[in-house]
């Protein structure tokens, strides 16, 4: 039990001391950007363009916090809270592994497989992108076949390729609580069909927990 | 004068300082976990396991974020959407920020035409890190309180914390295809009042329709093939394959059937 408590505690030791780092990386881009082209914003327009890129994305920002890190346990949410693209890259990816483990998302098992599994496509994400980005700078006839090539039509369609294949692991297992969200979204999307993918997620989300709630309370499930 | 400041070599060594940042932290956190699972009883196997399918699932998607780069890149050069996209940058929030930050420049062109004044470019620079700082400001903050409630819920009914938890995620996944199966992309009014489908694969219809359905039935079928073999290395490249099989069917059919594949019933 000690033992336990001070993997947990260390977690979060250490992760507070990367966001701090961080959050120094962060900010080193733009006041280094400054210093080398010597020149600094026009402070008004950071102030106005700031305002309302916040009013979208705070608020989001912060459920997003609450509602991710019990799926990707404290090491992951530690990760994948720097790395971004967790709803399409790092959740699936996290809770895919832990269903392969074997292992429950609330039990330290599932901590670590999500942390190494988050890492670890970091990782090869980050990598991905800087050879990709390097090849597109020194070679624009590249830029063209991504963009307009025959795979390119594929790319776009990435996120359904993973859900559906999460889908059919997740649907087959808890099918009980599954049709309802399904049912009450497409509903929803068909009345109101532009709404934002970010806020989509959190009506899904909120949407199947009640759901699968009631089912319990009446032990249907 | 400024003619390439914002893919110059110093912008790249800022790149790769980051991407060296985060690589960093993450086989810190890899390196422990290993350590502390070896300690839990899970084996040797499982952890490889797990990092092959990690890294096998990551690829096609961190290809599309890499194509990302390249709308943003006719405003802002390759360096800036690069840094941005491998620190907490997300597909669906990095375009908006970066076309806000233009619109507050009082630049008309929005993220299709290149931004020649480095005053503005640092303006858009620090508009982007500000905009996408505030988990990192707030997980330090809360996350262990949020944690521990989780497991406060857990230690009190392990099966309904499990229920809410799965419940949580397929409502991720009912999030994502249903807007496969309904959602509308990006679309303008002409002058006609005529509208217009601005890009093509944004909204639900064939495409994303054939992903989602050839996607389900791949992984179905690997599963079936997996419990009869009970190959533990088919079982860790189930997923990434079926991903990889699903855009395959996509490529064909908007490789020999382009007018079937351009059709889109919400747009």
């Amino acid at each position: 039990m000690m033992k336990k408590r001070s993997y947990m505690d260390s977690v979060h030791f250490y992760g507070r001391i990367w966001c701090v780092l961080a959050l120094l990386a962060l900010f080193a881009v733009p006041i280094l950007m400054c210093v080398h082209l010597k020149v600094w914003p026009d402070w008004g327009v950071v102030a106005s363009g700031f305002a309302s890129v916040a009013i979208l994305f705070y608020p989001t920002g912060v459920i997003e916090v609450i509602a991710y890190a019990p799926l990707l346990g404290s090491g992951g949410t530690y990760l994948s809270f720097l790395t971004g693209n967790i709803a399409n890259l790092k959740l699936p990816c996290a809770l895919n592994s832990m269903e392969n483990a074997n292992v429950r998302a609330n039990s330290e098992e599932g901590e670590i497989i999500s942390t190494i599994s988050i890492a670890a496509s970091a990782i090869v994400t980050t990598l991905i992108i800087a050879v990709f980005v390097l090849i597109f700078a020194v070679n624009p006839g590249f830029t063209k076949v991504m963009s307009e090539g025959a795979l390119a039509p594929a790319f776009k369609q990435v996120t359904y390729t993973i859900f559906g294949a999460l889908a059919a692991s997740y649907f087959v297992k808890h099918w009980k609580i599954s049709i309802f969200p399904i049912a009450v979204l497409s509903l929803l999307l068909v009345f109101a069909g532009t709404i934002q993918i970010g806020v989509l997620i959190f009506a899904g989300v909120a949407i199947s927990m009640l759901g699968a709630h009631i089912m319990y309370k009446l032990k249907w499930v | 004068m400024f003619q390439d400041f914002k893919s110059d070599g110093f912008m790249f060594m800022l790149a790769v300082g980051i991407v060296v940042f985060v690589i960093a932290q993450s086989l810190f956190f890899m390196i422990r976990a290993a350590k502390r699972g070896k300690e839990l009883g899970i084996t040797k196997d499982q952890i490889k396991n797990t990092i092959t399918s990690s890294a096998v699932f990551s690829i096609a998607p961190a290809i599309s974020i890499a194509i990302t780069v390249l709308v943003l890149s006719v405003a802002l050069g390759y360096v800036l959407p690069w840094i941005r996209l491998s620190v907490i940058g997300a597909i669906q929030y990095e375009v908006p920020a970066a076309e806000a930050a233009i619109e507050a420049a009082g630049i008309s062109g929005g993220i299709g035409s290149p931004i020649t004044d480095p005053k503005v470019f640092v303006a858009i620079a620090w508009v982007m890190t500000l905009g996408c700082v505030l988990p990192l400001v707030l997980i330090p903050i809360i996350l262990k309180k949020v944690q521990k409630s989780v497991s406060g819920a857990v230690n009190k009914n392990a099966k309904w914390a499990d229920l809410m938890s799965a419940a949580a995620f397929i409502g991720l996944i009912a999030a994502f295809l249903s807007r496969g199966i309904a959602g509308i992309g990006e679309v303008k009014v002409n002058e006609a009042g005529e509208k217009i489908n601005v890009t093509i694969g944004d909204g639900a219809g064939v495409l994303s329709l054939a992903a989602i359905i050839s996607s389900i039935v791949f992984m179905l079928i690997l599963t079936f093939i997996n419990k009869k073999l009970k190959a533990k290395w088919l079982e860790a490249l189930a997923m990434p394959l079926s991903m990889i099989l699903a855009m395959g069917v996509v490529v064909l059919i908007s490789t020999f059937a382009p007018d079937l594949a351009a059709i889109e019933w919400r747009y």
